[in-house]
Protein backbone atom coordinates (compact mmCIF):
# COMPACT_ATOMS: atom_id res chain seq x y z
CA UNK A 1 0.00 0.00 0.00
CA UNK A 2 1.35 3.78 -0.97
CA UNK A 3 0.85 5.65 1.82
CA UNK A 4 -0.09 9.01 0.28
CA UNK A 5 -2.67 9.99 -1.37
CA UNK A 6 -3.15 10.47 -5.36
CA UNK A 7 -5.12 10.90 -8.29
CA UNK A 8 -4.61 7.93 -10.69
CA UNK A 9 -5.55 9.01 -14.61
CA UNK A 10 -4.87 6.29 -16.98
CA UNK A 11 -5.58 7.69 -20.79
CA UNK A 12 -5.71 5.05 -23.65
CA UNK A 13 -4.93 7.65 -26.70
CA UNK A 14 -1.53 10.02 -26.14
CA UNK A 15 -3.67 13.35 -27.58
CA UNK A 16 -5.76 12.56 -24.54
CA UNK A 17 -2.42 11.70 -22.10
CA UNK A 18 -0.72 15.13 -23.70
CA UNK A 19 -3.35 17.30 -22.57
CA UNK A 20 -3.64 15.86 -19.17
CA UNK A 21 0.25 16.38 -18.80
CA UNK A 22 0.09 20.28 -19.86
CA UNK A 23 -3.14 20.85 -17.28
CA UNK A 24 -1.60 19.10 -14.29
CA UNK A 25 2.21 20.23 -15.43
CA UNK A 26 5.01 19.58 -12.62
CA UNK A 27 2.11 17.69 -10.37
CA UNK A 28 1.79 15.11 -12.26
CA UNK A 29 4.53 11.77 -12.61
CA UNK A 30 4.29 9.54 -16.02
CA UNK A 31 3.72 6.03 -14.78
CA UNK A 32 5.30 4.06 -17.68
CA UNK A 33 6.09 -0.37 -16.67
CA UNK A 34 6.54 1.70 -13.18
CA UNK A 35 9.42 -0.84 -12.13
CA UNK A 36 11.16 2.06 -10.62
CA UNK A 37 8.28 4.75 -9.50
CA UNK A 38 6.23 2.72 -7.90
CA UNK A 39 8.63 1.28 -5.18
CA UNK A 40 9.73 4.67 -4.79
CA UNK A 41 5.94 5.82 -4.05
CA UNK A 42 5.56 2.83 -1.58
CA UNK A 43 8.86 3.55 -0.05
CA UNK A 44 7.52 7.48 0.39
CA UNK A 45 10.41 8.44 -2.03
CA UNK A 46 8.37 10.27 -4.62
CA UNK A 47 4.85 11.93 -3.96
CA UNK A 48 3.45 12.58 -7.13
CA UNK A 49 -0.05 14.72 -6.84
CA UNK A 50 -1.52 12.96 -9.56
CA UNK A 51 -0.34 9.53 -11.72
CA UNK A 52 -0.80 9.41 -15.07
CA UNK A 53 -0.13 5.90 -16.83
CA UNK A 54 0.74 5.22 -19.95
CA UNK A 55 0.37 1.08 -19.69
CA UNK A 56 -3.17 1.81 -21.79
CA UNK A 57 -1.54 4.12 -24.33
CA UNK A 58 -1.13 0.62 -26.71
CA UNK A 59 0.02 3.10 -29.70
CA UNK A 60 3.77 3.59 -27.94
CA UNK A 61 4.17 -0.04 -27.80
CA UNK A 62 6.43 -0.90 -31.27
CA UNK A 63 9.34 -1.26 -32.98
CA UNK A 64 9.20 -0.60 -36.58
CA UNK A 65 12.04 -0.41 -38.85
CA UNK A 66 11.90 2.98 -40.74
CA UNK A 67 14.84 2.99 -43.45
CA UNK A 68 18.06 3.83 -41.40
CA UNK A 69 16.57 4.23 -38.12
CA UNK A 70 14.58 1.44 -35.84
CA UNK A 71 11.90 3.53 -34.18
CA UNK A 72 11.15 2.39 -30.77
CA UNK A 73 8.06 3.58 -28.99
CA UNK A 74 8.31 4.49 -25.11
CA UNK A 75 5.80 1.72 -23.74
CA UNK A 76 8.17 -0.87 -25.62
CA UNK A 77 9.08 -3.56 -22.82
CA UNK A 78 12.20 -4.44 -22.05
CA UNK A 79 11.25 -8.15 -22.88
CA UNK A 80 10.68 -6.90 -26.20
CA UNK A 81 13.49 -5.17 -26.93
CA UNK A 82 15.85 -8.04 -25.57
CA UNK A 83 14.18 -10.43 -28.37
CA UNK A 84 13.03 -8.50 -31.21
CA UNK A 85 14.00 -9.65 -35.03
CA UNK A 86 14.75 -6.05 -35.75
CA UNK A 87 16.73 -4.74 -33.01
CA UNK A 88 18.82 -8.39 -32.42
CA UNK A 89 19.77 -7.51 -36.91
CA UNK A 90 20.34 -4.38 -36.65
CA UNK A 91 21.03 -3.41 -33.02
CA UNK A 92 22.85 -6.16 -31.56
CA UNK A 93 23.87 -4.21 -28.25
CA UNK A 94 20.81 -2.55 -27.20
CA UNK A 95 19.22 -6.79 -27.35
CA UNK A 96 22.14 -7.32 -25.17
CA UNK A 97 21.73 -4.41 -23.26
CA UNK A 98 17.89 -5.13 -22.35
CA UNK A 99 18.28 -8.78 -21.60
CA UNK A 100 20.30 -8.03 -18.86
CA UNK A 101 18.14 -5.86 -17.07
CA UNK A 102 16.29 -6.66 -13.86
CA UNK A 103 15.01 -10.70 -13.56
CA UNK A 104 12.21 -12.11 -16.20
CA UNK A 105 9.10 -9.74 -14.46
CA UNK A 106 11.03 -6.97 -14.54
CA UNK A 107 11.36 -7.04 -18.58
CA UNK A 108 7.77 -7.97 -18.83
CA UNK A 109 6.54 -4.76 -17.76
CA UNK A 110 9.38 -2.18 -17.41
CA UNK A 111 9.62 -0.38 -20.40
CA UNK A 112 12.99 1.80 -22.50
CA UNK A 113 11.11 4.69 -22.18
CA UNK A 114 11.02 4.55 -18.61
CA UNK A 115 14.43 3.65 -18.11
CA UNK A 116 15.58 6.21 -20.36
CA UNK A 117 13.27 8.89 -18.43
CA UNK A 118 14.34 7.53 -14.85
CA UNK A 119 17.98 8.73 -16.03
CA UNK A 120 19.70 6.30 -13.38
CA UNK A 121 23.41 6.80 -13.71
CA UNK A 122 24.24 3.07 -14.15
CA UNK A 123 20.95 2.10 -16.03
CA UNK A 124 21.73 -0.04 -19.26
CA UNK A 125 20.22 1.69 -22.19
CA UNK A 126 22.05 5.33 -21.47
CA UNK A 127 25.43 4.11 -22.85
CA UNK A 128 23.82 2.41 -25.38
CA UNK A 129 21.78 5.42 -26.84
CA UNK A 130 24.69 7.35 -27.14
CA UNK A 131 27.14 5.13 -29.12
CA UNK A 132 24.69 4.28 -31.70
CA UNK A 133 23.45 8.17 -32.26
CA UNK A 134 20.51 7.67 -30.90
CA UNK A 135 17.46 10.15 -31.22
CA UNK A 136 14.76 10.85 -28.71
CA UNK A 137 11.19 12.19 -29.54
CA UNK A 138 9.36 14.42 -26.93
CA UNK A 139 6.20 15.58 -27.82
CA UNK A 140 3.60 17.73 -25.52
CA UNK A 141 0.16 19.64 -25.87
CA UNK A 142 2.17 22.10 -27.65
CA UNK A 143 5.15 20.89 -28.99
CA UNK A 144 7.06 17.88 -30.83
CA UNK A 145 10.95 17.79 -30.88
CA UNK A 146 13.94 15.20 -31.45
CA UNK A 147 16.51 15.61 -28.81
CA UNK A 148 19.79 13.56 -29.66
CA UNK A 149 21.22 10.95 -26.94
CA UNK A 150 24.05 13.38 -26.19
CA UNK A 151 22.17 16.56 -25.14
CA UNK A 152 18.93 14.31 -22.92
CA UNK A 153 21.00 13.00 -20.19
CA UNK A 154 21.45 16.63 -18.26
CA UNK A 155 22.53 15.27 -15.04
CA UNK A 156 21.58 12.50 -12.02
CA UNK A 157 18.45 11.37 -13.13
CA UNK A 158 17.45 14.59 -15.02
CA UNK A 159 16.55 14.76 -18.64
CA UNK A 160 15.54 17.09 -21.43
CA UNK A 161 12.11 16.18 -20.90
CA UNK A 162 10.20 19.51 -19.19
CA UNK A 163 7.17 19.83 -17.35
CA UNK A 164 4.23 18.69 -19.77
CA UNK A 165 6.68 17.03 -22.14
CA UNK A 166 6.59 13.16 -22.69
CA UNK A 167 9.61 10.93 -24.28
CA UNK A 168 6.97 9.07 -26.77
CA UNK A 169 9.89 7.38 -29.36
CA UNK A 170 13.87 6.52 -28.98
CA UNK A 171 15.06 6.82 -33.11
CA UNK A 172 18.18 4.48 -33.50
CA UNK A 173 20.37 4.33 -35.86
CA UNK A 174 21.09 1.35 -37.95
CA UNK A 175 24.71 0.13 -37.10
CA UNK A 176 26.31 0.66 -40.50
CA UNK A 177 26.96 -2.40 -42.31
CA UNK A 178 29.79 -4.47 -41.01
CA UNK A 179 30.41 -2.52 -37.78
CA UNK A 180 31.24 -4.55 -34.59
CA UNK A 181 29.29 -3.28 -31.60
CA UNK A 182 29.13 -4.78 -28.00
CA UNK A 183 27.50 -4.31 -24.66
CA UNK A 184 29.15 -4.91 -21.18
CA UNK A 185 27.93 -4.80 -17.84
CA UNK A 186 29.84 -5.32 -14.24
CA UNK A 187 27.27 -6.08 -11.47
CA UNK A 188 27.24 -8.24 -8.32
CA UNK A 189 24.40 -10.06 -8.54
CA UNK A 190 22.06 -11.61 -11.12
CA UNK A 191 19.37 -8.52 -11.66
CA UNK A 192 21.41 -6.00 -9.80
CA UNK A 193 22.31 -2.45 -11.47
CA UNK A 194 25.62 -2.14 -13.01
CA UNK A 195 27.75 -0.58 -11.03
CA UNK A 196 30.12 0.29 -14.14
CA UNK A 197 28.87 -0.53 -18.03
CA UNK A 198 30.43 0.21 -21.14
CA UNK A 199 29.12 0.00 -24.85
CA UNK A 200 31.25 0.40 -28.36
CA UNK A 201 30.43 1.18 -32.06
CA UNK A 202 33.51 0.57 -34.25
CA UNK A 203 32.85 1.00 -37.79
CA UNK A 204 34.15 -1.85 -40.56
CA UNK A 205 38.18 -0.66 -41.34
CA UNK A 206 37.94 1.35 -37.80
CA UNK A 207 36.46 4.61 -39.75
CA UNK A 208 35.30 5.87 -36.38
CA UNK A 209 35.16 4.39 -32.89
CA UNK A 210 33.00 5.54 -29.70
CA UNK A 211 32.94 3.57 -26.10
CA UNK A 212 30.63 5.05 -23.47
CA UNK A 213 30.83 4.17 -19.95
CA UNK A 214 27.56 4.39 -17.47
CA UNK A 215 28.24 4.43 -13.84
CA UNK A 216 30.92 6.89 -13.62
CA UNK A 217 29.33 10.00 -13.33
CA UNK A 218 25.81 11.72 -13.25
CA UNK A 219 25.22 10.24 -16.60
CA UNK A 220 27.02 8.12 -19.15
CA UNK A 221 30.39 9.39 -20.89
CA UNK A 222 31.81 9.10 -24.59
CA UNK A 223 34.70 9.24 -25.90
CA UNK A 224 35.59 9.01 -29.62
CA UNK A 225 38.20 6.87 -29.69
CA UNK A 226 39.04 6.51 -33.14
CA UNK A 227 42.19 8.50 -33.41
CA UNK A 228 43.50 5.34 -30.94
CA UNK A 229 42.41 2.86 -33.68
CA UNK A 230 43.41 4.27 -36.59
CA UNK A 231 45.54 1.23 -36.44
CA UNK A 232 43.43 -1.32 -35.02
CA UNK A 233 43.58 -2.93 -31.51
CA UNK A 234 47.22 -3.31 -29.95
CA UNK A 235 48.37 -2.76 -26.88
CA UNK A 236 48.87 0.46 -27.29
CA UNK A 237 45.68 1.51 -28.50
CA UNK A 238 43.82 0.06 -25.60
CA UNK A 239 46.33 1.70 -23.14
CA UNK A 240 45.20 4.77 -24.52
CA UNK A 241 41.91 4.16 -24.46
CA UNK A 242 42.07 2.93 -20.67
CA UNK A 243 43.63 6.18 -20.23
CA UNK A 244 40.59 8.34 -21.81
CA UNK A 245 38.26 5.85 -19.61
CA UNK A 246 40.01 6.98 -17.00
CA UNK A 247 40.68 11.07 -17.57
CA UNK A 248 36.61 10.85 -18.48
CA UNK A 249 35.33 9.61 -15.59
CA UNK A 250 36.58 12.01 -13.00
CA UNK A 251 33.61 12.62 -11.70
CA UNK A 252 32.80 9.21 -10.58
CA UNK A 253 30.51 8.72 -7.43
CA UNK A 254 31.46 6.39 -4.68
CA UNK A 255 28.70 4.32 -3.01
CA UNK A 256 28.48 1.25 -1.49
CA UNK A 257 29.38 -0.79 -4.45
CA UNK A 258 32.24 0.90 -4.61
CA UNK A 259 34.65 3.91 -4.23
CA UNK A 260 35.40 6.33 -6.59
CA UNK A 261 38.75 5.21 -7.38
CA UNK A 262 36.91 1.83 -8.38
CA UNK A 263 34.84 2.77 -10.18
CA UNK A 264 37.65 4.92 -12.63
CA UNK A 265 39.70 1.42 -12.21
CA UNK A 266 36.79 -0.20 -13.62
CA UNK A 267 35.96 2.34 -16.33
CA UNK A 268 39.52 0.99 -17.62
CA UNK A 269 39.13 -2.34 -17.62
CA UNK A 270 35.59 -2.17 -19.17
CA UNK A 271 36.69 0.30 -21.36
CA UNK A 272 39.17 -2.07 -23.13
CA UNK A 273 36.87 -5.41 -22.78
CA UNK A 274 33.82 -3.54 -25.01
CA UNK A 275 36.44 -2.37 -27.67
CA UNK A 276 37.97 -5.51 -27.99
CA UNK A 277 34.91 -7.39 -27.86
CA UNK A 278 33.02 -4.85 -30.73
CA UNK A 279 36.48 -5.27 -32.69
CA UNK A 280 35.75 -8.87 -32.45
CA UNK A 281 32.21 -8.55 -34.38
CA UNK A 282 33.49 -6.36 -37.33
CA UNK A 283 32.75 -8.20 -39.80
CA UNK B 1 -10.10 8.03 -3.16
CA UNK B 2 -11.45 5.05 -5.03
CA UNK B 3 -10.99 4.28 -8.37
CA UNK B 4 -13.60 1.65 -10.06
CA UNK B 5 -11.27 -1.79 -11.22
CA UNK B 6 -12.66 -4.34 -13.68
CA UNK B 7 -10.57 -7.44 -13.81
CA UNK B 8 -10.29 -11.16 -15.22
CA UNK B 9 -8.53 -12.75 -12.41
CA UNK B 10 -8.30 -16.92 -13.06
CA UNK B 11 -11.22 -16.49 -15.69
CA UNK B 12 -13.26 -15.01 -13.21
CA UNK B 13 -14.50 -11.53 -13.62
CA UNK B 14 -14.20 -8.57 -10.96
CA UNK B 15 -15.24 -5.38 -10.43
CA UNK B 16 -14.51 -3.68 -7.33
CA UNK B 17 -13.55 -0.03 -5.74
CA UNK B 18 -10.21 0.15 -4.58
CA UNK B 19 -8.64 2.23 -2.78
CA UNK B 20 -6.19 4.29 -5.31
CA UNK B 21 -3.05 3.83 -3.51
CA UNK B 22 -3.49 0.11 -3.49
CA UNK B 23 -1.24 -2.01 -5.55
CA UNK B 24 -1.99 -5.28 -7.35
CA UNK B 25 -1.11 -7.55 -4.67
CA UNK B 26 -3.22 -5.98 -2.32
CA UNK B 27 -5.74 -5.82 -4.42
CA UNK B 28 -5.59 -9.69 -5.20
CA UNK B 29 -4.83 -9.85 -1.44
CA UNK B 30 -7.85 -7.91 0.50
CA UNK B 31 -10.39 -7.18 -1.97
CA UNK B 32 -10.00 -10.44 -4.02
CA UNK B 33 -9.36 -12.48 -1.28
CA UNK B 34 -7.01 -14.66 -3.32
CA UNK B 35 -4.36 -14.39 -0.55
CA UNK B 36 -1.76 -17.17 -2.46
CA UNK B 37 -0.18 -14.25 -3.67
CA UNK B 38 2.63 -13.15 -1.19
CA UNK B 39 4.12 -10.00 -0.34
CA UNK B 40 7.92 -10.47 0.46
CA UNK B 41 9.75 -6.98 -0.13
CA UNK B 42 7.07 -4.99 -1.50
CA UNK B 43 9.53 -2.82 -3.64
CA UNK B 44 10.03 -5.40 -6.91
CA UNK B 45 13.15 -7.47 -5.47
CA UNK B 46 11.91 -10.99 -3.93
CA UNK B 47 9.44 -12.43 -6.07
CA UNK B 48 6.84 -13.79 -3.47
CA UNK B 49 4.29 -11.18 -5.61
CA UNK B 50 4.76 -12.94 -9.11
CA UNK B 51 1.55 -12.90 -10.59
CA UNK B 52 0.65 -13.51 -14.59
CA UNK B 53 -0.69 -10.55 -16.56
CA UNK B 54 -1.87 -11.08 -19.81
CA UNK B 55 0.40 -14.06 -20.47
CA UNK B 56 3.42 -12.73 -18.65
CA UNK B 57 4.67 -12.98 -14.65
CA UNK B 58 5.07 -9.34 -13.25
CA UNK B 59 5.60 -8.56 -9.85
CA UNK B 60 2.13 -7.40 -8.68
CA UNK B 61 4.04 -5.06 -5.91
CA UNK B 62 5.56 -2.62 -8.60
CA UNK B 63 2.11 -2.44 -10.53
CA UNK B 64 -1.00 0.23 -9.15
CA UNK B 65 -4.09 -1.87 -8.82
CA UNK B 66 -6.27 0.92 -10.77
CA UNK B 67 -3.39 0.11 -13.31
CA UNK B 68 -5.17 -3.17 -13.98
CA UNK B 69 -8.56 -2.23 -14.62
CA UNK B 70 -9.06 -4.11 -17.77
CA UNK B 71 -6.63 -6.87 -17.25
CA UNK B 72 -6.17 -10.45 -17.37
CA UNK B 73 -4.23 -12.14 -14.12
CA UNK B 74 -3.54 -15.73 -13.06
CA UNK B 75 -2.19 -16.01 -9.63
CA UNK B 76 -1.22 -19.23 -8.08
CA UNK B 77 -4.72 -20.30 -7.19
CA UNK B 78 -5.82 -20.15 -10.77
CA UNK B 79 -3.35 -22.51 -11.31
CA UNK B 80 -4.60 -25.76 -11.43
CA UNK B 81 -8.25 -26.23 -13.12
CA UNK B 82 -9.65 -28.54 -10.27
CA UNK B 83 -9.58 -28.18 -6.63
CA UNK B 84 -8.24 -31.34 -5.46
CA UNK B 85 -5.73 -32.17 -7.81
CA UNK B 86 -1.92 -30.04 -7.93
CA UNK B 87 -0.80 -28.84 -11.44
CA UNK B 88 1.78 -30.57 -12.83
CA UNK B 89 4.80 -28.11 -11.54
CA UNK B 90 3.05 -27.73 -7.94
CA UNK B 91 3.70 -31.81 -7.83
CA UNK B 92 7.10 -31.55 -8.60
CA UNK B 93 7.78 -29.27 -6.06
CA UNK B 94 6.02 -31.09 -3.56
CA UNK B 95 7.81 -34.31 -4.36
CA UNK B 96 11.16 -32.63 -4.55
CA UNK B 97 11.23 -30.82 -1.42
CA UNK B 98 11.16 -28.09 -3.49
CA UNK B 99 9.91 -25.64 -0.87
CA UNK B 100 10.56 -25.00 3.12
CA UNK B 101 8.71 -22.26 4.63
CA UNK B 102 6.54 -22.08 1.86
CA UNK B 103 6.70 -18.09 1.44
CA UNK B 104 8.54 -18.16 -1.85
CA UNK B 105 6.95 -20.66 -3.30
CA UNK B 106 3.39 -19.30 -5.39
CA UNK B 107 6.16 -17.05 -7.22
CA UNK B 108 8.66 -19.27 -7.65
CA UNK B 109 5.85 -22.16 -9.40
CA UNK B 110 4.62 -19.13 -11.80
CA UNK B 111 7.89 -18.14 -12.62
CA UNK B 112 8.21 -21.69 -13.18
CA UNK B 113 5.24 -22.03 -15.95
CA UNK B 114 6.70 -18.41 -17.69
CA UNK B 115 10.03 -20.29 -17.88
CA UNK B 116 8.74 -23.71 -19.59
CA UNK B 117 6.15 -22.24 -21.55
CA UNK B 118 9.34 -20.28 -22.89
CA UNK B 119 11.20 -22.91 -22.76
CA UNK B 120 9.76 -26.48 -22.20
CA UNK B 121 13.65 -28.08 -22.13
CA UNK B 122 15.48 -25.70 -20.13
CA UNK B 123 19.42 -26.55 -18.70
CA UNK B 124 20.31 -25.66 -15.17
CA UNK B 125 21.69 -22.72 -16.36
CA UNK B 126 18.61 -21.23 -18.02
CA UNK B 127 16.59 -22.43 -15.27
CA UNK B 128 18.35 -20.49 -12.91
CA UNK B 129 18.31 -17.67 -14.71
CA UNK B 130 14.68 -17.99 -15.19
CA UNK B 131 14.13 -17.43 -11.03
CA UNK B 132 16.63 -14.54 -10.95
CA UNK B 133 13.64 -12.61 -9.92
CA UNK B 134 12.65 -15.18 -7.33
CA UNK B 135 14.28 -15.19 -3.83
CA UNK B 136 14.06 -18.42 -1.58
CA UNK B 137 15.91 -18.13 2.12
CA UNK B 138 15.38 -21.22 3.20
CA UNK B 139 16.16 -23.98 0.13
CA UNK B 140 19.73 -22.95 -1.21
CA UNK B 141 17.70 -22.91 -4.63
CA UNK B 142 18.97 -26.72 -5.09
CA UNK B 143 15.94 -28.51 -4.47
CA UNK B 144 14.06 -26.03 -6.39
CA UNK B 145 16.06 -25.99 -9.37
CA UNK B 146 15.67 -30.19 -8.84
CA UNK B 147 11.55 -28.94 -8.83
CA UNK B 148 11.89 -27.38 -11.78
CA UNK B 149 13.52 -29.85 -13.73
CA UNK B 150 11.16 -33.24 -12.63
CA UNK B 151 8.32 -30.61 -13.82
CA UNK B 152 9.28 -30.19 -17.73
CA UNK B 153 9.65 -33.66 -17.55
CA UNK B 154 6.03 -33.83 -16.39
CA UNK B 155 4.77 -31.15 -18.46
CA UNK B 156 6.47 -33.10 -21.28
CA UNK B 157 4.76 -36.31 -20.44
CA UNK B 158 1.03 -35.32 -19.89
CA UNK B 159 1.47 -34.00 -16.58
CA UNK B 160 3.03 -37.37 -15.72
CA UNK B 161 6.10 -38.41 -14.05
CA UNK B 162 9.05 -38.53 -16.38
CA UNK B 163 10.67 -41.82 -17.07
CA UNK B 164 13.98 -41.23 -15.26
CA UNK B 165 11.80 -40.81 -12.06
Amino acid sequence: MISEEFEFRAPTKLAEALSLLERYGDDAKILAGGMSLVPMMTLGLVRPKTVISFNHITDLNFVIDAKDVIRIGAMTRHDTVAHHDLIKKHLPLLATAAVGIGDVQVRHRGTIGGSLAHADPAADYPPVMLVAGAQFRIQSAKGDRMVKAAEFFTGLMQTAVGAGEVLSEIHVPKLPAGAGSAYLRLHRVEGSFPIVNAAAVIEKGFKSARVAIGGVGESAVMIDVTKHLSKGVSDQSLRAISDAAYDASGDAYGDLNGDTEYRRAMARVYAQRVIKAAAAQIR
Amino acid sequence: MKTPVEVTVNKKKYKVEVDTRMILADMLREELRLTGTHIGCGTGNCGACTVVLNGETVKSCCIIAADANGQEITTIEGLSSSATELHPIQQAFVENQGLQCGYCTPGMVLSTLQLLKDNPNPTEDEIRHGISGNLCRCTGYQFIVQSIQDAAKRLSNGGQPGASQ
